[in-house]
């Protein structure tokens, strides 16, 4: 038996658990690759200005995880043939290819991508895994983990409400990963880009997380924003910054 | 109106008038002006009444370090009336006095009650008769306390932000000192947090004319890139976390260096009527004038040990005091100052202070003397009495952080003598009290914080050095000191030694009298420095007065220990912001929708009910229920060795379950205990799906985690419990549902009972366990969280036609009592084995593999348990709370107890669980149940209630 019953399917709906948060916030929802997905709310230039000028925050809990766990040489030795040559260093996540590769533990890490990334992605881990040899697993955990993306230039200011880890960039420079408490409750911090950053935190206290961070934010002058909102990356400014 | 002609780098701007009210009465206040000095302005003198005499009290130090001046504004009470600043249309009322500030009816304590109210007298007074203790309580806590929290929420909450600042290098005191160390550190490279209780950075220059050297010093260190936060007193140092109080917000600041520029406190003097309003503080005096413009008195007698006096004597001549006579306690006072006075013409009587103050609700005069008199005592009139006892270096902060003080007999204070690694002191506290060493010392300070975390050049260093050495050879402390005596006149009169709390010398005297006569046992019998001042007013005080009553030196005497709050602060400024971390299953928003009452299970937010808890269970054996158990702990554990792993944890064998069926487990601790249960799915040959209760699921995934870092095993393990939810459908009718939604065959050939399929549910790819835990045909369906709502919809409209009803936690409880499952921590406690809790058969004593548990199991196996869980019935219809006590057949005591009971409208009667003798576990044995009084006589029963051999479960 496979441990398919971990992982969406595009057959059922698949819903964020800040999803019913982001409708009272008025979201307009599209269902994109099997999740409904609040891709703006009502006021555009509103959402724009909490981009670049306060703080945002988007709900991107529909990005995939998956959970690596290997013995740390064989860790590496996965990461390095799925990213070209990356190396994992404790504080650091990598970026190739769509996907973030963010460590735990030397043993234990969680790669972030699209949806759309997801087949691809794990198909290599399995790949490499097996050149590896030693025991490794690989275990879907994106509903596990709800994810918000937090952007804009407050965005420091927004986490020091409810966080001790420290995002100075001299700690966490782009690329940094910070796992620790976040609004008391164990979680992640990735730095994506100086004014952006994704945190991770359990699926089942989505309402609380998106609370706490809606009311910081509020206060900051910011607010929610759509997935739209969000720009691309820019693949080369983070893998330049990255611990690779 | 004692307004003054406008004053060098006065805070408040003429022509921005601000009106408030206090007690209901309008007030005009400029911008810039506090409320204290508002008030003090149009005449106000009396601010507050004193905690336990209820005594006038008014302005005193000016700068937030005393309990004078506590008001209430805007429905919060305590709040100092001399740092708050004025806003348009605020309400400001006094505290503890009734019915006004002018006429208080509890001034009756002074006047009559001081004689019977020394220290401790409501420990000795109110204990008798013992049944009047509750009205005693009643009021007494009226009468305690200042302020009352206003009754309505809007009123009592207001926002604070909890904000976390790392820093390399924190600032405490905002002062030339502190200024110059930020400014040093963070031109250095390092990041530099300043935190300032002031309203503005600048500390003593404010006051005292240098206005202009104070902003460019600001403007310098804030140009280096530090951030200087004013209005912001730290409340403490917690292992290098200092929080610091602005207002709304509660910096939470993490340095890894720490600068304390904390300066002194100055000291009141010890006489009678030195409470008197009037009485007011060098500093204070001068921070009217200087800052606000304000004249404090029209006749003022100056009494001082130290040139603070002097210079502020100065500076009321300059606002148009009359001085009319200054008393300096030292005998060769011959300063600047001191000739400068006596150019003027002032009296300046050396050798001398202040012996008493006299007036009726405010100052009107002095008696001036030799200390401890010789007859040549002169009373003079005045409406001002200014007093410097010195200024105490404010080392509290720095003695959290781990610095020691030791006794300075020179001047008569405690100063530092050593501090720990990582903490700097300089200024002031530091004894640079002269304006250049102060910011020399603040500038090496903060240039070796930054040396001390890599940061500077061989220059720098070199500098830093310099300066050090520079300040070791210039003077040090102040240019002279002369020490007061504990209590200047007759000390069986009034004085107070601890403004805050009402306790005078005297109360003091008897602490000691009564055995109370070291300094921290006298603390907690007079309370001497728990009150709003934290000490500052009345530590050094209390020291003197302890030493002269016990015979002992100062240094013997020593302080008391440091404690946080440095700063009396709000208990929601503390709290933060109202928000419970509650962990809802993705199916969380369709209960509410479904009218369900919702409940704390651990951390989770659960249904209870559906509002009809016993149509709901009733529906479950009539036709079919669904119920979300997605909170159930759910990991995967993975690897050549699961097998053997999950043998060494539970007590009987996994290692041999087939692929694709389930066995039920209990967890037990190292000593045999019961400490979780679930059931275990073998996926395939290396991995395994563990579930456990929803209250354990973290502590058995650390169990898990804990055992597998010691044991070389190859297994992984993932907690999935957030990812997964999960749904368990059951009653007669489950098939035919599952039939609507699934493609997977349910008859009971093909899905026996603990068979576990991976399945599309609805579209979702599922993990359907068959098990029951209510006793009828089930299926425990897992899938991806984010299908909850989907997956929960799809069953509901597929059991429609059916009779299917969501049921909740109750309902849940009852069918499973039915048959007899237990509930971990409450059936079972911290002493439970498998034995007791009539679960031998899952103790496998004969397979190969240690596991946790097993000595203590097997000795257990050896010694029949002394007590059983076992069921029982109730004939007598009532349902007997849970923890009734099971009582012996003859005698007192207890023997077991219940723990669970319902009353089973499925069965039509009242059923329970309890821990009896184990000779009574046995089918119809009777026993005795102690409910609220009421003796029940109960039947054992050893096997389910419902469907005892499980056919309906397996059918
Ligand atoms: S006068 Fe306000 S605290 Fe001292």
């Amino acid at each position: 038996m496979s441990l398919d019953f971990l992982v969406p399917s595009t057959a059922a709906v698949a819903r964020s658990p800040m999803e019913r948060e982001a409708l009272r916030a008025r979201a307009r929802l599209e269902t994109r690759d099997g999740w409904t997905v609040a891709v703006s709310f009502d006021e555009p230039e509103a959402e724009r200005r909490a981009c670049n000028e306060t703080v945002a925050f988007a709900d991107l809990s529909w990005l995939t995880k998956i959970e690596l766990q290997a013995g740390a040489a064989d860790l590496a030795a996965i990461v390095a043939s799925c990213t070209g040559g990356g190396r994992l260093e404790l504080g650091g996540a990598i970026r190739v290819g769509g996907a973030w590769w963010c460590p735990y533990t030397a043993e234990r890490a969680v790669v972030l991508c699209e949806p759309g990334a997801a087949a691809r992605v794990r198909d290599r881990i399995q790949e490499a895994a097996g050149v590896a040899g030693g025991l490794a697993s690989a275990v879907d955990v994106t509903t596990a983990h709800g994810a918000l993306a937090i952007l804009g230039p407050l965005s420091r200011e927004l986490f020091a409400r409810f966080t001790a880890i420290d995002l100075r960039p001299q700690l966490t420079p782009v690329g940094g990963f910070r796992p620790g408490s976040l609004a008391r409750v164990p979680g992640a911090i990735l730095r994506e880009a100086p004014d952006r950053y994704l945190m991770l935190f359990g699926a089942a206290l989505g309402r609380y997380v998106w609370t706490v961070v809606s009311d910081a934010a509020e206060r900051l002058g910011g607010r929610p924003v759509g997935a739209d909102a969000l720009e691309p990356f820019e693949e080369r400014v983070p893998e330049a910054a990255s611990h690779a | 109106m004692t307004r003054l002609p406008p004053q060098r780098g006065e805070r408040i701007d003429r022509r921005r008038p601000v009106d408030f009210t206090f007690d209901g009465q309008r007030v005009e206040a400029l911008e810039g002006d506090t409320v204290g000095s508002a008030l003090y302005a149009v005449g106000q003198r009396t601010f507050s009444r004193s905690f336990k005499y209820h005594r006038r009290r008014g302005l005193l130090c000016c700068a937030g370090q005393c309990p004078n001046c506590l008001v209430q504004v805007d429905g919060a009470p305590g709040v100092r009336a001399c740092t708050e600043p004025v806003r348009e249309g605020m309400h400001v009322e006094h505290m503890n006095a009734s019915p006004s500030l002018d006429f208080d009816a509890m001034r009756a304590t002074d006047l009559v009650g001081g004689p019977f109210t020394p220290p401790g007298f409501y420990y000795k007074t109110f204990i008798r008769p013992r049944r009047l203790w509750p009205l005693y309580e009643k009021v007494l806590r009226r009468a305690a306390g200042l302020g009352r929290v206003a009754k309505s929420r809007r009123e009592r909450e207001w926002r604070t932000e909890y904000r976390r600042r790392h820093a390399d290098v924190l600032v405490v005191g905002g002062g030339a000192a502190g200024l110059a160390a930020a400014a040093a550190a963070a031109e250095l490279g390092a990041d530099v947090v300043l935190a300032d209780e002031g309203p503005a950075p600048g500390g003593r220059l404010l006051a005292e004319g240098g206005q202009d050297h104070a902003r460019e010093a600001a403007e310098h260190a804030r140009r280096a890139g530090a951030e200087l936060l004013s209005n912001a007193p730290a409340l403490g140092a917690f292992d290098g976390l200092v929080p610091v109080w602005q207002g709304d917000t509660l910096h939470q600041v993490r340095a890894k260096r720490h600068v304390y520029t904390t300066g002194v406190i100055e000291q009141p003097l010890l006489f009678p009527g030195n409470d008197l309003p009037g009485v007011m503080l060098s500093g204070g005096a001068r921070r009217l004038v200087s800052l606000y413009a304000v004249k404090p008195g029209t006749r003022a007698i100056v009494a001082t040990v130290c040139d603070r006096g002097l210079d502020a004597a100065l500076a009321l001549i300059g606002a148009g005091v009359e001085v009319a006579c200054v008393a300096d306690l030292r005998a060769d006072a011959a300063s600047p100052a001191a000739q400068a006075l006596v150019r003027r013409g002032v009296e300046l009587r050396r050798a001398a202070t202040v012996l008493e103050a006299r007036g009726r609700g405010h100052v009107q005069g002095a008696v001036l003397g030799a200390r401890g008199g010789d007859g040549h005592e002169r009373v003079m009139a005045c409406d001002l009495l200014v007093v410097s006892g010195g200024g105490a270096p404010a080392t509290s902060l720095l003695c959290q952080a781990g610095a020691r003080t030791a006794y300075d007999a020179e001047r008569g204070v405690f100063a530092l003598a050593s501090l720990p690694g990582g903490v700097y002191a300089a200024g002031e506290v530091a004894g640079h009290g002269e304006l250049h060493a102060a910011e020399l010392s603040g500038a090496v300070a903060g240039a070796e914080a930054a040396h001390s975390l890599g940061l500077g050049d061989a220059d720098s260093r070199a500098r830093a050095v310099a300066g050090s050495e520079r300040l070791s050879r210039g003077p040090v402390g102040p240019s002279g000191v002369a020490v007061p005596p504990p209590v200047a006149g007759d000390r069986g009169a009034r004085c107070f030694a601890c403004l805050c709390e009402d306790v005078t010398a005297k109360d003091i005297h008897l602490s000691v009298e009564e055995g109370y006569d070291s300094i921290e046992l006298s603390k907690r019998y007079t309370t001497t420095t728990m009150g709003p001042c934290q000490g500052r007013m009345c530590q050094l005080p209390a020291i003197r007065l302890m030493a002269a009553e016990t015979g002992q030196s100062l240094e013997q005497v020593g302080t008391t220990t440091a404690r946080p709050p440095w700063q009396a602060v709000p208990m929601g400024v503390l709290a933060g912001r109202p928000f419970e971390p509650a962990k809802r299953s993705s199916i969380h928003g369709r209960h509410r929708e479904l009218g369900a009452n919702v409940m704390w299970a651990g951390d989770w937010r659960r249904p209870y009910d559906y509002g009809d808890p016993r149509g709901e269970a009733l529906a479950v054996h009539d036709a079919a229920g669904l119920i979300d158990v997605s909170t159930l702990g759910k990991l995967i554990v993975r690897g050549p060795d699961a097998g053997e792993f999950l043998d060494r944890l539970y007590p009987n064998r996994l290692s041999n379950l087939r692929p694709g069926r389930i066995r039920y487990g209990v967890i037990t601790s190292d000593a045999g205990r019961i400490i979780d249960d679930g059931t275990i799915c073998r996926l395939d040959d290396e991995s395994f799906y563990v579930t456990t209760t929803s209250s354990g699921a973290g502590a058995v995934y650390e169990w898990f985690s804990w055992w597998l870092a010691d044991w070389p095993l190859r297994v992984h393990l993932t907690d999935v419990t957030q990812g997964l939810a999960a749904v368990n459908l059951a009653g007669p009718r489950a098939r035919e549902i599952m039939a609507k939604v699934s493609a997977v065959d349910c008859s009971s050939e093909a899905f026996a009972y603990l068979d576990g399929k991976q399945a599309d549910v609805a579209g979702a790819r599922s993990l359907i366990l068959r098990i029951g835990f209510v006793g009828e045909v089930g299926y425990e369906i897992h899938f991806p969280a984010a299908h909850g709502e989907h997956v929960w919809d799809a069953l509901l409209e597929a059991g429609a036609d059916y009779g299917l009803r969501p049921f909740g936690l109750e309902p849940q409880r009852l069918l499973r009592l039915q048959k007899m499952h237990i509930l971990v921590g409450q059936d079972t406690d911290s002493e439970s084995t498998p034995y007791g809790a009539a679960m031998p058969w899952i103790v496998k004593l004969d397979k190969d593999q240690a596991f946790i548990g097993r000595w203590a199991l097997e000795r257990a196996a050896e010694e029949p348990p002394e007590t059983a869980l076992v069921g029982f019935t109730l004939p007598d219809g009532r349902v007997p709370k849970e923890g009734a006590a099971v009582l012996p057949e003859s005698g007192d005591g207890q023997v077991g107890q219940v723990t669970s009971a319902r009353h089973s409208p499925q069965l039509g009667q009242v059923i329970g669980m309890a821990w009896v003798p184990a000779g009574l576990a046995r089918d119809g044995a009777e026993v005795t149940i102690s409910d609220d009084g009421k003796r029940l006589r109960a039947r054992v029963v050893t096997k389910p209630f419902f469907d005892p051999e499980g056919e309906v479960l397996r059918s």
